[in-house]
């Protein structure tokens, strides 16, 4: 786990990333975005229709503890998280789109997640007395829109100072992840080496079940590719911080130890396994840009 | 016989440069905006003062002489009105030269014009090495994308230029760079005043001002030679066929199309300098979505363009969804404009799409559809102001009304001949008129269609094929993506149509292609054999080059 300290320098890295993200975007962008509203809709049935679900459905398979099986449940009932936007930048992907997927389901997160944590774990008769802190949720708000709006404005004021601020933000995005990336083993080899087979298969399959089944329910819900794999980093991403801290809001002792151990791992692993998504996302993007710009002119409805 | 040409405003470009920026000096002449947006300016003034000091440069500090050809090898940037108004203020001639040229390319093109001084974009400067000592250039100036933009945005885009992109090699030939040079022509000229004057005394119309390159039918480039008078006079031509839609002073116009193309160079470059516009220049336009920032950022009122590039931003998104509120016209050249794309642009735009045909040996505008008045689907519109159109069989007599001929062009704006090139200037211009080498129609209101190149044509068992009609019929099919119709020898009907096709997705092969063509076309017209493809080759406009695949089939 991330110091104090580490977690405070984190959380400003991440408004500094998201002024970045922000100048990159123009409010036309999310104007593009909100001609399909639907997207938001079906960003937001993934996220809370499917990925409790998943949870639940790992859960029963791989015949998890009850402690193990809540912290599952509990990160499939998060909202998504903010560095699902990064990763959406750095893939090519709608990045309106996915800032207000985040926002949309942070929203709701506050009526949602007592709702789906206490029917998903009403179903496995497990302890249900969430306590989902209210003003942390405005908290993680607050750090998404406002440097977003900020880096939007600057953008339009000037498109040097937007671009330059874009690269800086785009460039510590990449240090961010590498440092996570870099320093997660060294610092967690102990829970590593003692972790059993069946919890990393449900802390690393949430996340990557979620991003495939996500990006093919939204195409079956008539999203077009590029949508649908904004659509599926969003739904994989998870706010992890969030769990976490609601488990130690909910849970004690030895309990809130064993809770913890699934968000902890999930949040490691999520960050590998998007960034090998990205990857790949990226490339598909670029290879459609550019059969797109080829393209033979169709005639579309208008 | 068309309107009279309009009396001339400008006596040589350089008299068009200074009246420009003495009009409109405070006004911002050109932007070059990046992909990300990032962008650098020049006002009239600044590009008067800085095209001054390219001109005292090349005569001062160099010595040249006038008349001297200057070639300039650049993308779009804020370096090339500075270089090309340097060049036509210092008297020089100018060599417009593609950035994307093969060494070899750039050797046979320096050596044909006898360069003295080759101006290029630090990108592409390591192809000079190894060249360089065979050609008459005797200075090369590195130009840069980023020219004169401010401290920061210059030195963020040329680090991600040089260490993401690795698109900065370093420069190995001895050079100046072009700010360098710009200083030094600026104190060259301190010390002389009234030499500035002294480089355009008494030039004429008749003065040479560019040596355009062009493959034209026969393989190896040439230099059409134009004179300041075929350049201006064009001006007049193409700038009666807009004067409708232009505000003088007010305009934005879009330049993806590279200035170092003819087209461009007209239209954007100089008719929109005489206008006192605002030119925002995007360095490359591939892919289409490097043209969103520029969208994005400014009101563009004109747009030029070549069909592939209407059809690819009409593929975007993030245009069709918020089309540009203040666009008042669009112009096509180049390469025929297809009617879905046309009439798709007007109903997605609201605005005007116009079709021209011009060549670089005429300056290039021949003919246009006006942007007020009649404009014919799939016509190259009427003859421009003071231009003479005759439509001309093998034997050079005039063809009937509505049969095919030849399109032979005479007016102000046809080029002097090919550098150099007595016997193809010949075959080229007969008694004053331009050989086009294309095929066209005219209706009874004077409206021209081009039917093909003259040179594509295909001759199978006598008859006549003409590849547009066979490729505008395969390209109808879904499958189809690109197409292009050439003829190949063959023993039995002396030639043979061939069409090469770049498929989309399954499903397109030689029984489908020909199966899908007899029911449009008679049988001698139908491909004798289809040749699948993952790319067609292009000239840098994307248009298709038949030649070389007609190369390729022998």
């Amino acid at each position: 786990m991330l110091t104090d300290l580490e977690t405070k320098l984190l959380g400003v890295m991440m408004m500094l990333i998201m002024l970045g993200m922000g100048a990159s975007l123009t409010f036309k962008d999310f104007r593009i975005a909100f001609r399909k509203p639907q997207g938001i809709l079906v960003g937001l049935a993934c996220q809370y229709g499917l990925m409790p679900f998943l949870g639940y459905l790992l859960a029963v398979l791989l015949g998890l503890s009850p402690p193990l099986a809540v912290g599952l449940i509990l990160m499939g009932c998060m909202p998504g998280g903010t560095t699902s936007n990064i990763f959406t930048y750095f893939s090519k992907g709608v990045l309106a789109l996915s800032i207000m997927m985040t926002i949309c389901s942070t929203l709701v997160a506050v009526a949602m997640v007592p709702v789906l944590l206490e029917f998903y774990s009403g179903l496995r008769q497990l302890p249900s007395e969430y306590k989902v802190p209210a003003e942390n949720v405005a908290q993680i708000l607050v750090v998404l829109v406002v440097p977003t709006l900020i880096g939007m404005v600057l953008r339009k004021w000037n498109p040097n100072v937007g671009a330059t601020v874009e690269l800086l933000g785009g460039v510590l995005g990449v240090v961010v992840i590498l440092f996570l990336i870099l320093t997660w083993v060294p610092r967690n080899h102990r829970l590593l080496a003692t972790t059993p087979a069946d919890v990393y298969a449900a802390a690393i399959g949430i996340g990557l079940f979620g991003m495939l089944l996500g990006y093919w329910l939204a195409r079956l819900l008539r999203q077009d590719p590029r949508r649908s794999r904004t659509i599926s980093l969003e739904t994989g991403i998870q706010n992890g911080p969030l769990g976490v801290l609601i488990v130690v809001l909910t849970f004690s002792g030895e309990m809130q130890q064993q809770v913890l151990l699934i968000p902890v791992l999930y949040s490691l692993f999520i960050v590998l396994t998007s960034s090998a998504v990205t990857i790949w996302f990226r490339a598909i993007t670029t290879r459609e840009d550019l059969a797109r710009d080829q393209a033979k002119v169709q005639m579309a409805p208008a | 016989m068309t309107a009279p040409l309009p009396a001339l405003r400008f006596n040589h470009l350089a008299d068009l440069a200074r009246k420009s920026s003495a009009r409109f000096a405070n006004q911002t002449a050109f932007t070059t905006c990046m992909p990300n947006g990032m962008h650098g300016s020049l006002s009239y003034a600044e590009v008067d003062r800085l095209s001054d000091a390219f001109a005292g440069y090349l005569r001062e500090t160099l010595g040249l002489a006038a008349g001297a050809r200057i070639a300039l090898q650049t993308p779009n940037c804020l370096a090339y009105p500075v270089v090309a108004f340097g060049v036509f203020k210092a008297g020089c001639v100018l060599v417009n030269t593609n950035p994307l040229y093969t060494p070899s390319e750039m050797e046979h093109q320096l050596r044909d014009s006898g360069a003295e001084v080759l101006v290029i974009v630090d990108m592409f400067a390591n192809k000079l090495e190894g060249i360089l000592g065979n050609t008459k250039v005797r200075k090369v100036v590195v130009a840069e994308v980023t020219q004169f933009f401010g401290v920061v945005p210059r030195a963020v885009i040329r680090a991600v230029m040089k260490l993401w992109n690795r698109v900065l090699p370093a420069v190995v030939v001895p050079h100046v760079r072009l700010a360098q040079a710009l200083a030094e022509g600026e104190t060259a000229l301190q010390v002389k005043p009234g030499a500035l004057a002294s480089y355009v005394q008494g030039q004429g119309l008749e003065a040479l001002a560019a040596l355009q390159y062009t493959g034209g039918t026969t393989g190896v480039s040439k230099g059409a030679m134009l004179t300041h008078g075929n350049l201006l006079s064009n001006l007049e031509q193409a700038y009666a066929m807009g004067a409708s839609h232009i505000e003088e002073g007010r305009e934005y116009v879009l330049t993806a199309l590279p200035l170092y193309h003819i087209f461009a160079f007209q239209f954007n470059l100089l008719c929109f300098y005489a206008a006192g516009a605002r030119n925002v220049l995007v360095p490359s336009p591939r892919p289409v979505q490097n043209l969103q920032r520029a969208f994005d950022n400014y009101p563009i009122t004109w747009v030029s363009g070549v069909n592939t590039l209407f059809n690819a931003l009409l593929n975007e998104e993030w245009f069709t969804a918020f089309p540009p509120k203040h666009l008042k016209a669009a112009v096509a050249g180049g390469a025929a404009l297809q009617g879905v794309v046309a009439e798709r642009w007007q109903r997605i735009t609201g605005t005007v799409i116009a079709e021209g045909y011009g060549l670089t040996e005429a300056s290039p505008v021949v003919c246009f559809n006006p942007i007020s008045g009649v404009r014919k689907p799939d016509s190259i519109g009427v003859a421009v102001a003071g231009t003479e159109i005759r439509l001309a069989d093998d034997a050079g007599k005039p063809v009937a009304q509505g049969q095919p001929g030849e399109l032979l062009v005479r007016g102000p704006q046809v080029m002097q001949g090919y550098w150099q090139r007595p016997d193809e200037t010949a075959q080229a211009l007969r008694d004053g008129w331009l050989h086009t080498g294309d095929v066209a129609v005219v209706d009874s209101e004077g409206y021209y269609r081009i039917v093909d190149r003259k040179k594509d044509m295909i001759l199978v068992s006598g008859f006549n094929v003409y590849p547009n009609e066979v490729e505008d019929v395969i390209a109808r099919m879904d499958e189809v993506l690109e197409v292009a119709v050439v003829g190949v020898p063959d023993a039995q009907s002396g030639e043979a149509v061939r069409a090469f096709i770049v498929p989309q997705g399954a499903g397109c092969d030689e029984a489908a292609v020909r199966a899908h063509c007899r029911k449009y076309l008679t049988d001698y017209k139908v491909p004798k054999s289809v040749k699948l493809r993952t790319e067609m080759p292009k000239t840098p406009i994307g248009k298709i080059l038949r030649k070389a695949l007609r190369e390729e089939a022998r």
